[in-house]
């Protein structure tokens, strides 16, 4: 085992090393053949999924996607393959354009950046079904999948706030304070924070939610000290939302012996003593729906499905286990509440800002 | 009052990076380098401290190998501006720009992991509470308890300026970068005295890197270093590439970096608060040239 990492990390020295008396490498965009061998193709449905920046192998956002993707081939014999590229980002019209043309049934596109390429490119490949994912996007053949991240979010603000005013809970102390942290002021990541604060609010309205914002997905240096200035004013539980820069919000939480709420999907195992909850938003599931539709026939595309609390599109992820059963249950509750139209979850993409928290 | 109490705790450990790649870019800029590609060093010495202290379970060695990082990468750079006369801009942001991007594409393929790298149980830097001055009310957090590293950056910054303006080597790599003919004529190999200005810089900004890796986060991100080497570079020029003033310097964004995220919040508007440590930055070299130009007289500020 310390032999393999070891080489790993020899080879990575060795690469280094000799990249700088050279140019960069410029990899080319690779197709990882996603082929189920075995499986009767019954549908015979081309699918293609275009990785989103980050990667497969991300333990994130991609990852959760792929799962997805590889239940549909499972379940309905498909084949599809993933569409990498080393810069997505840039080259994400070019990537778009290539699916097209390679006559595929269904382009799932994962990457949010490629949103106004789309919208040129689908109409050009008018028998190609596109899904897009987080946003809007108009077309006639684009079927795009939102997530009530809102609605989750209001989840983690619920226990948040039960969970503040427990101080028999480890490393809870008697101070009514929570927080969440942005990675940037934007409506995107406001609807998370909007959630949460709503969530805490309904449960305890004297509990303090403090909010701050990294400036930067990246900096995990940021994201500890904002951490840090949270605790400082007497918070125990925080809410990330701000990507790598969320780990250091995880990893102040670990030191300073209190909790930090996970995003996107479940962090618990970054820190397992450290992570309440996490607020998951399920790629999986939106993948899976893109094929079964499309099996189904009702991929027609020009529209929006909104995959909310009611339809599993967002849930909380492993709950800390020092957590009492009474507060697991009052959440389930307020879960059923939402579901069923009886809490009305302020969204701020839709609503624009509330009372509670400043543009 | 306990909201800049807890700025000042929090200041030192984060003006750590910034002081030391700041020490770094000064030398550098003393030997007639400009140096654009401190945040490249910084990434590099990320990644070795983390790698390293990963495989050995000692910080310690995880600092050096960030050392040893940022020297790696800081040799080629200075070579292809000495020697083959590349421009030291250009070839700085390239080194940038080449850095990442490898580190980048090199975590998938040799570790598997994308942007972040988070081994379990990665060992940090310990933090040291000094007898007597730890005790002292107020004051005491505010300079004790921090890593080994942030008090080795600030034993560098006299060591840094003795060396420079009280040994013949430091007036021999600043007769380097002041005139390279007149340095020439007196006998000095200044391209090597060069050399070593920006392998020195490599260094510092690499244990910097190593201070924001293993001795705050844990953890090594592609996107960790967040600008950081350019602040490093307003603060030697801020300081006019002397010691004491670019320390001072750095230690004024560091605060102001502390100050932001705790100002949050407390009803002023976000946006404005988080302007506040560019704004500081911009603010401070505008004084400077100011005054400076005024000093040196003749030159006209419109």
């Amino acid at each position: 085992m310390l032999r393999v990492r070891l080489s790993a990390f020899l080879a990575l020295l060795v690469l280094v090393l000799a990249a700088c008396g050279q140019p960069a490498p410029s990899p080319a965009p690779t197709q990882a053949g996603g082929e189920t061998p075995g499986a009767t193709s019954a549908a015979a449905l081309r699918v293609a999924m275009i990785i989103a920046q980050g990667g497969l192998g991300d333990q994130s956002y991609n990852d959760l996607a792929n799962e997805g993707l590889t239940r549909a081939e499972q379940e309905f014999g498909i084949e599809a393959q993933r569409v990498e590229s080393p810069d997505i980002v840039s080259q994400g019209e070019a990537v778009l354009r290539q699916a097209g043309t390679a006559d595929f049934d269904v382009v799932i596109d994962l990457e949010w950046s490629t949103a106004e390429a789309l919208t040129v490119i689908a109409p050009e490949f008018a028998d190609t079904r596109w899904t897009f994912m987080n946003f809007p996007v108009n077309g006639d053949n684009v079927t795009s999948f939102v997530f009530a991240e809102h609605e989750g979010s209001y989840l983690a603000g619920a226990l948040a706030a039960l969970v503040t005013s427990d101080t028999a809970i480890p490393g809870i102390n008697p101070e009514k304070v929570i927080g969440v942290i942005g990675g940037t002021k934007s409506t995107g990541i406001d609807k998370f924070l909007v959630g949460f604060i709503q969530g805490a609010r309904d449960v305890d309205p004297d509990v303090e939610v403090l909010t701050s914002y990294t400036n930067d997905f990246g900096d995990a240096a940021k994201g500890q000290q904002a951490a840090e200035a949270m605790f400082e004013q007497g918070a125990d539980i925080v809410f990330q939302v701000a990507g790598g820069a969320g780990l250091g919000v995880i990893q102040a939480a670990a030191d300073a012996g209190v909790y930090a709420i996970g995003v996107d999907t479940d962090q618990s195992s970054i820190a397992p003593a450290a992570v309440l909850t996490s607020m998951i938003k399920r790629t999986d599931l939106a993948v899976y729906e893109s094929v079964k539709r499309a099996i189904e026939g009702t991929l027609s595309g020009g529209e929006t499905v909104n995959l909310d609390l009611a339809a599993g599109g967002v849930e909380l992820g492993t709950i800390h286990p020092s957590v009492p059963q009474e507060y697991l249950d009052r959440v389930d509750e307020l879960r059923q509440q939402i579901v069923s139209g009886q809490i009305k979850v302020w969204n701020v993409i839709e609503q624009g800002y509330p009372d509670f928290l400043s543009e | 009052m306990e909201v800049l109490h807890n700025t000042l705790v929090a200041t030192a450990l984060v003006s750590t990076p910034l002081l030391l790649a700041a020490m770094g870019g000064l030398i550098n800029r003393q030997g007639g380098i400009v140096n654009i590609g401190l945040e490249a060093n910084m990434l590099a010495g990320a990644l070795a401290a983390v790698l390293v202290t990963w495989q050995t379970g000692n910080p310690f060695l995880g600092v050096l190998a960030a050392a040893l990082a940022g020297t790696v990468i800081a040799l080629p750079f200075s070579l292809v501006i000495t020697r083959l006369g590349a421009n030291e801009i250009i070839a700085g942001l390239g080194l940038n720009v080449l850095v990442a991007g490898l580190i980048g594409y090199l975590l998938p393929v040799a570790l598997g992991v994308y942007g972040t790298f988070r081994p379990a149980g990665l060992q940090r830097l310990p933090r040291i509470d000094i007898p007597f001055v730890h005790d002292i009310p107020w004051i005491g957090p505010i300079l004790s308890g921090k890593d080994p590293v942030t008090y080795l950056a600030w034993l560098l910054v006299p060591l840094i300026a003795a060396f420079l303006y009280r040994t013949t080597p430091g007036l021999r790599l600043r007769a380097a970068g002041s005139d390279l003919e007149a340095a020439r004529a007196a006998g000095i190999s200044a391209h090597r005295w060069r050399d070593l200005s920006t392998v020195l810089a490599g260094a510092l900004a690499g244990i910097g890197g190593a201070q924001l890796s293993i001795g705050i986060v844990g953890l090594f991100g592609v996107g960790m270093i967040a600008g950081r080497g350019f602040i490093a570079l307003a603060a030697f020029y801020f300081g006019a590439a002397r010691p004491w003033p670019t320390a001072a310097a750095a230690l004024l964004f560091g605060f102001f970096d502390a100050a932001q995220v705790r100002l949050q919040g407390q009803g002023i508007p976000v946006q404005l608060v988080q302007l506040l440590p560019y704004l500081v930055v911009v603010v401070t070299l505008t004084v400077v040239a100011i005054t400076r130009a005024r000093r040196e007289g003749g030159v006209a500020v419109a």
